[in-house]
């Protein structure tokens, strides 16, 4: 079971980065996935589908880890040893918050109906925009060990992730879905 | 030079064994059986030629049952000896069952558990499980027949949106029937397997699954031998059958035929919607005359009727794709199953909407059995698995109950399969030793709206103070989607481990209601949510002062303990009354009221602290006599 010791990215043999070159993670999961997959055990002992089984679903939890920009970023905090659940106002800033508040009352006072679908579709590319932009600099400021800088864009991200979810379900109340 | 190979004397060497095995496609209407010999996948036929079995089963005194046409014949003389579409039935309690059978023609059997019920026939009492395995039977026997051998294995598919119920009691069925479950497949993965390995297609493909009752999208990436699924999504109450209620009330109306019809002139309008509904697949337009009207229907008129039923299929393969976080150009193949994806309508509103036309090349009504076959013989080891595998998702959230009767999900739907999670709990009340762990699955947040999958205890936690414990429950789900749960009290490492066994799972209409509802009612249930949390600080801060003035009351002064006691009775109103807003205010009041007493309580408690007494001595006087 030794592959279950590696962390994430050992066990993809990448580097342990925000950038991840989406391709060849998914190819080198599948190559992997064909190997411990419980199905290529179809025909063997208990013991050895338990394993699978193990091994399979610890390759899955990390591809979905590594896959997910919020979730990747949060892996990368905990190897640094940053508590991502807790979360200090302080740490926040100011700017934040008023910036958070301005989007969300925006989002808030759109018309119930499908006349808001421009409105929010502008929003959602400022806001992905904005994440973006979070997600660079989550990434430089990991490069150069500043945790408590990436760990406010970390936060940063999740905000924004979170208000994108809220439009795109606004989007499809109004679109009658 | 290559060097010439010369094989051994005595001729070719052996051919290596064939196992045999077989993918079978148990369906609510009818069932398949198919098998790869030499290199194509071909559907198993009876002695009649006939590839589809009717999943219909007659049962008879002292005698076999008979399953298939037969079985179907007899359902006119004697029906309530005989079991049709038992799938639907698959994991369903008895009050399920009831209310489902609305014309009364089963009489379940009084004896059994509620949670296991039975049909009493003439051949004793029969559950879903024994009447799928007698389907199964059969065409074990058709296939052992075709291959001249006994079957060493057999893949069988199952809906994506079955839940671990019906999937338990779909395996329990297979191995009833004597067979070796290689694998439960799910039915649109089965059907892009059947695709995918015809074309060596790489790309996102589309299964869009509309069967007689029930209707599934999902959409999987293809790379390399590699089927992934990215997300599945479904109506579990929208079918064929329903555009033939459509169909029967339009014409009702312009027939004007007296309102309500009587059962019998329903049935026989129904059937006239259905033949019409068939022309209509052939026809541009069809000649309608029933009773002493007619008229003319086009097929741009029939899609009129249907449109609402059509949007519905299309708002979920919206959601699919959402899910799966891919845009409409992202989608290369869209692949049909189900006979009524023959409808002109369907295929026109399916390739509108994806902006290419979807593959018919494999009949819709063999396409999963088919790509089971396929799946079978990799499985047994006849064919390379190099570069070929499924991978799955579970299609409802798995969760468990917490304080409020509130869902904590533990592994969300459209999780790649297998996977493993674990999340830690802790106790609720000071010196709780046991707690009762309730496994749900569905996507709602309050516990009440999704389906209970089983409930056990894990017993002999050190008594220790609220929220010192910590349990780590594990949640296991395996390739064929089936959950197992492990609940372990980390201090002691005592665990409590079960196999979820669901007692019955949940219906194809419930299914669908919850997560419906769970789309409709995202909002009120975070206002339950917020009440049920409201209501449960209430209770702890209540509880905590009742306990404190029961051990400390002598540090409280009469108008004091007077203070608090308005003050729990204001707030117990407010609880009472289910308004949040007051609630949070009255439990913030209450904690204000009584802050000077929790501080005396506290400065009492240092200080024996701090002169050698134990806090759980000062509180057990008693007991700290006894202590040495």
């Amino acid at each position: 079971m030794q592959q279950i010791n590696k962390n994430f990215f050992q066990l993809f043999g990448i580097a342990e980065i925000f950038e991840v070159d989406q391709e060849s993670l998914a190819e080198k999961y599948r190559g992997l996935q064909v190997e411990v997959h419980p199905d290529q055990f179809a025909n063997a002992p208990e013991s050895e589908k338990l394993r699978a089984v193990q091994l399979s679903s610890y390759l899955n939890e990390a591809y979905g880890t590594l896959k997910a920009p919020l979730k990747r970023a949060a892996y990368l905090l905990s190897l640094h040893d940053l508590n991502v659940e807790q979360v200090d106002q302080a740490e926040l800033g100011m700017e934040l918050l008023v910036e958070q508040i301005q989007l969300r009352e925006f989002l808030e006072e759109l018309p119930e109906d499908e006349s808001a679908l421009a409105e929010l579709e502008s929003l959602k590319s400022e806001v992905f925009r904005k994440l973006e932009q979070r997600q660079q600099s989550f990434s430089s400021n990991l490069e150069i060990s500043d945790l408590i800088a990436a760990k406010k864009n970390f936060n940063e991200m999740q905000f924004l992730s979170k208000l994108l979810k809220e439009i795109e379900s606004g989007e499809e109340k109004r679109m009658g879905y | 030079m290559a060097l010439l190979k010369i094989s051994e004397p005595g001729g070719r060497p052996a051919a290596p064994a064939h196992s045999l095995a077989v993918g079978i496609d148990l369906g609510t209407t009818n069932s398949l059986v198919a098998c790869s010999c030499g290199g194509s996948v071909q559907i198993l036929p009876d002695h009649a030629k006939h590839e589809l079995l009717p999943s219909v089963v007659h049962y008879r005194e002292g005698q076999a049952p008979l399953v298939g046409e037969q079985a179907k014949a007899a359902a006119l003389v004697d029906p309530g000896n005989t079991i049709a579409s038992v799938k639907r039935l698959l994991g369903m309690s008895a009050a399920e069952i009831s209310s489902m059978d609305r014309v009364g023609r089963y009489r379940l059997d009084a004896t059994r558990d509620a949670g296991a019920p039975a049909i009493l026939t003439a051949a004793g009492p029969k559950d879903p499980v024994q009447v799928s395995a007698d389907i199964l039977g059969v065409l074990v026997e058709r296939a052992e027949g075709c291959l001249r051998g006994k079957l060493e294995g057999a893949v069988v598919t199952v809906p994506a949106y079955f839940n671990d119920a019906q999937r338990q009691q779909t395996r329990d069925a297979a191995r009833l029937a004597g067979l070796n479950v290689l694998r439960l497949l799910n039915e649109p993965t089965a059907a892009a397997v059947a695709y995918g390995l015809d074309s060596q297609d790489q790309g996102n493909v589309v299964v869009f699954d509309l069967g007689g009752g029930t209707f599934d999208v999902s959409l999987l990436s293809m790379q390399k031998g590699v089927f992934e699924v990215l997300a599945t999504g479904g109506d579990t109450a929208l079918g064929g059958d329903d555009f033939d209620h459509v169909l029967a009330d339009w014409i009702a109306s312009r027939a004007e035929l007296d309102k309500p019809l009587d059962a019998l002139s329903h049935g026989a309008l129904m059937h006239y919607a259905n033949e019409v509904k068939h022309s209509l697949s052939s026809d541009e337009t069809v000649a309608l005359s029933y009773a002493d009207w007619s008229a003319q229907l086009d097929r741009q008129q029939f899609a009129d009727l249907c449109k609402d039923l059509i949007t519905r299929t299309l708002n979920t393969c919206r959601r699919v794709l959402r899910d799966a976080a891919l845009t409409l150009d992202a989608i290369d193949n869209i692949v049909l199953v189900g006979g009524v994806t023959r409808m002109p309508i369907i295929r026109e509103a399916v390739a509108d909407f994806f902006g290419k036309p979807p593959l018919t090349n494999i009949d819709p009504d063999k396409v999963v059995a088919i790509g089971a076959g396929i799946q079978a013989d990799v499985l047994i080891g006849n064919k390379s698995a190099d570069n070929f595998l499924l991978l799955d998702v579970n299609p409802l959230s798995l969760g468990i109950e917490t304080m409020g009767e509130l869902t904590e999900k533990i592994i969300p739907r459209n999780t790649t399969v297998p996977v493993t999670r674990a999340q830690e709990f802790t106790t609720f009340k000071d010196s709780q030793t046991a707690m009762t762990l309730h496994v749900v699955q569905g996507e709602r947040e309050l516990v009440s709206d999704c389906r209970s999958l089983a409930r056990f205890e894990l017993r002999g936690i050190p008594p220790m103070v609220a929220g010192a414990a910590k349990v780590r429950v594990t949640f296991q789900v395996d390739a064929d989607g089936l959950l197992s749960v492990m609940a372990e009290e980390l201090s002691t490492s005592k665990t409590a481990q079960i196999q979820v066994k669901p007692s019955y799972g949940l219906n194809a209409g419930s299914i669908e209601q919850m997560l419906k509802a769970s789309h409709e009612h995202a909002e009120s249930d975070m206002e339950l949510r917020t009440l049920k949390e409201a209501q449960l600080e209430a209770a702890q801060l209540i509880d905590a002062i009742t306990t404190a003035s029961e051990v400390d009351g002598k540090l409280l002064e009469e108008h004091d303990s007077q203070r608090i006691a308005a003050g729990i009775a204001r707030l117990e109103e407010a609880v009472a009354e289910e308004n949040s807003g007051r609630i949070h205010e009255l439990t913030e009041q209450l904690n204000r009221i009584s802050s000077d007493f929790a501080a005396r309580r506290m400065d009492l408690h240092i200080g024996k602290a701090l002169r050698g007494e134990s806090i759980d001595d000062a509180e057990h006087p008693a007991e700290s006599s006894e202590s040495p």
